[in-house]
């Protein structure tokens, strides 16, 4: 038995498993492209619990790797050696304030669970993930994007307080105007500096029903011009779209015959409404060029949050869930943008629909505040990704193609988001965080002096 | 036929071959349209060859015009260049790296308007798997 396993039970008032009691989940995240296997997993209970594993890591010389649902896909929310600390059973959600619009959540709260939640208030937080699934501690310290991000920016800029454990062990709470460093820094933060152990999120009221239409675009250009009004416009609440290939056969690509595909835009524009007063289609659709209007649908707004469900669902009835998930997801400038996506795609093979998705989506660059969500110069900015399932065995092949994808999304100017298969080298780090590095290596030593927090991906090490 | 690198009938054999690829046809047929999409390939010495090797490459809209090694390291006639050791070509024609590996991580170089080179990566991919096509006796060692 490990040494240190009856002072760690003693300690805590959570659960502490060994490497015997580990499940594959322990030893991989939603990318499965590391397999680590940590010393301890801990589910704590508290706050008090969290400062207890902090001091005890410390003195112990232990890394410590805090994890939500695991669905990062490089070196994040694995350890190799160290504690891995699953906030999942910090779960609670505290007190709704209907006039402030906010709530207290415990960062293992899982989205989907806050938003049921928080239904009978007809409140909802302004932005929210596609995958309800994930926990808010995880896409606060990542910045967490949604189809409402045009509007009102990331998760992350929908928090109004937080506490957070230092890797000192001390509880700090922090706002945008109270220890505003550590604030930002916890916010896309990785996990770096401190564990969220309690968020206060905005709130908006949501109306009961939502009408979507579904456009098809056939021309990625005049699909983003259409996309831009739509932004500009006031009309929606909701924009979602991606890339959706069409297969045409084979064609020589390098040597070798290559599935390829014309790829076309699925558009879907959201409003909500109040029961008894849809909205005016025309009114709202003045303007747009689609290829084709193919449907239009109402559903409650709870049931919309959750429009992904089915996909997902699929996604692991398929055993595709299984799969590595090395997505290359990037923020690329308005100008640079078709010619990027023009590029990728000609490249990318249809099958990657299967399990995958690609992601197309409008996004304003001035509704961020974040300093470690890092976005091109810009008014207007285009998300994009190449979300694949990978099997195995094709990882291989594929990696090297993901890499230049990467590589190419880099050099059109864009910045890559940091939940997907990120494989920079120092100076790529340093070159994606800009001035911001400096910073945060600054931050690094002021709240994590010993880094036992997260290690293995940001690479502050080689920071003089 | 093995063709020995760096001769006339290599250069040659490239035009034909580029002329009569449909990956080339398709993927290039905007590349020199409106700008000069000659590129000179600049084949850098190291241990295996003793002196540099370039070939201009005249190409416009998904055709190969001409190719010949030319002297020095530059050229007139060339919009653009790619330009590596001869170690990374050889490896990039024997289809043991691929030609966007080698120009994104910078172990070749790209001379001309990046944008432009970038908007049309299936046209440099094509017009490498052209040349790593022929059936090539690559200079060794010594």
């Amino acid at each position: 038995m490990d040494k240190l396993y009856a002072p760690l039970v003693q300690l805590l008032d959570g659960t502490v498993r060994t490497p015997d009691q580990f499940t594959a989940d322990h030893l991989s995240n939603y990318g499965r492209i590391f397999q680590w296997t940590p010393r301890f997993v801990v589910n704590p209970q508290s706050q008090k619990d969290v400062v207890a594993l902090v001091a005890f890591c410390r003195t112990n010389k232990l890394h410590l790797t805090n994890r939500g649902s695991g669905h990062s896909q490089s070196q994040l929310a694995i350890s190799q050696d160290g504690v891995l600390l699953e906030m999942t059973t910090m779960n609670r959600i505290g007190a709704v304030d209907a006039k402030a619009l906010t709530v207290d959540v415990e960062p293992g709260v899982v989205w989907r669970d806050l938003t049921h939640h928080l239904k009978k208030w007809s409140l909802v937080p302004p932005v929210l993930t596609n995958n309800l699934g994930v926990t808010v501690g995880g896409t606060l310290s990542m910045a967490g994007i949604g189809v409402a991000s045009f509007k009102y920016g990331s998760q992350g800029d929908n928090v109004v307080e937080l506490d957070v454990v230092t890797g000192e062990g001390r509880v700090v709470t922090c706002s945008p105007e109270r220890n505003d460093d550590l604030f930002w820094g916890a916010i896309a933060g990785l996990g770096s500096f401190g564990i969220i152990t309690r968020a206060r999120l905005k709130l908006r009221p949501m109306k009961a029903m939502t009408r979507t239409y579904y456009l098809l675009y056939d021309d990625l250009r005049v699909f983003l011009e259409d996309a831009r009004s739509a932004m500009d416009s006031g009309r929606w609440d909701h924009l979602e779209s991606w890339g959706a290939p069409c297969a045409q056969g084979t064609r020589p690509v390098g040597g070798k015959r290559q599935v390829f595909a014309k790829w076309f835009y699925p558009f879907h524009l959201t409003v909500e409404y109040d029961p008894g007063s849809p909205p005016d289609d025309k009114a709202l659709l003045s303007g747009l060029r689609p290829y084709d209007n193919l449907y239009t649908d109402d559903c409650p707004t709870i049931d919309f949050l959750e429009r992904m469900v089915p996909v997902f669902e699929l996604w692991r009835k398929a055993g595709t869930w299984e799969f590595m998930h090395p997505w290359i997801e990037c923020v690329l400038p308005w100008e640079t943008a078709a010619d990027c996506i023009e590029q990728v795609l000609a490249d990318t093979p249809p099958g990657i629909q299967v399990g995958g998705h690609v992601l197309i989506w409008p996004a304003k660059g001035t509704s961020s505040r974040s300093k470690n969500f890092k976005v091109p110069e810009g008014e207007n900015l285009v998300g994009f990704g190449l979300l694949p399932a990978v099997p195995q065995k094709f990882w291989g092949e594929m990696s090297e193609r993901l890499e230049n994808v990467s590589r190419m999304m880099l050099m059109f100017g864009a910045k890559r988001y940091l939940s997907g298969w990120v494989n920079f080298t120092a100076d790529e780090w340093k070159a994606h965080f800009g001035a911001r590095w400096n910073e945060l290596a600054a931050l690094k030593r002021r709240y994590d002096p010993d880094s036992i927090l997260n290690p293995g991906f940001l690479p502050f090490e080689a920071t003089p | 036929m093995t063709l020995p690198f760096g001769t006339d009938a290599w250069a040659a054999a490239l035009i034909t071959e580029i002329n009569a690829s449909s990956e080339y046809r398709n993927a290039a047929a905007k590349w020199g349209d409106g700008f000069n999409g000659n590129v000179l390939l600049v084949f850098e010495a190291d241990a295996a060859i003793p002196k540099p090797h370039a070939l201009l490459v005249e190409l416009a809209k998904g055709a190969c015009q001409g190719a010949s090694f030319v002297s020095g390291a530059s050229h007139p006639k060339a919009g653009f260049g790619l330009r590596a050791p001869f170690s990374v070509w050889r490896d990039v024609l024997s289809r043991k790296t691929l030609a966007a590996t080698a120009i994104l991580t910078g172990k070749m170089k790209v001379e001309g308007d990046r944008m432009t080179l970038l908007k049309h990566t299936a046209a440099h991919r094509a017009l490498v798997s052209c040349a790593a096509a022929l059936d090539t006796e690559f200079p060794t060692a010594g």
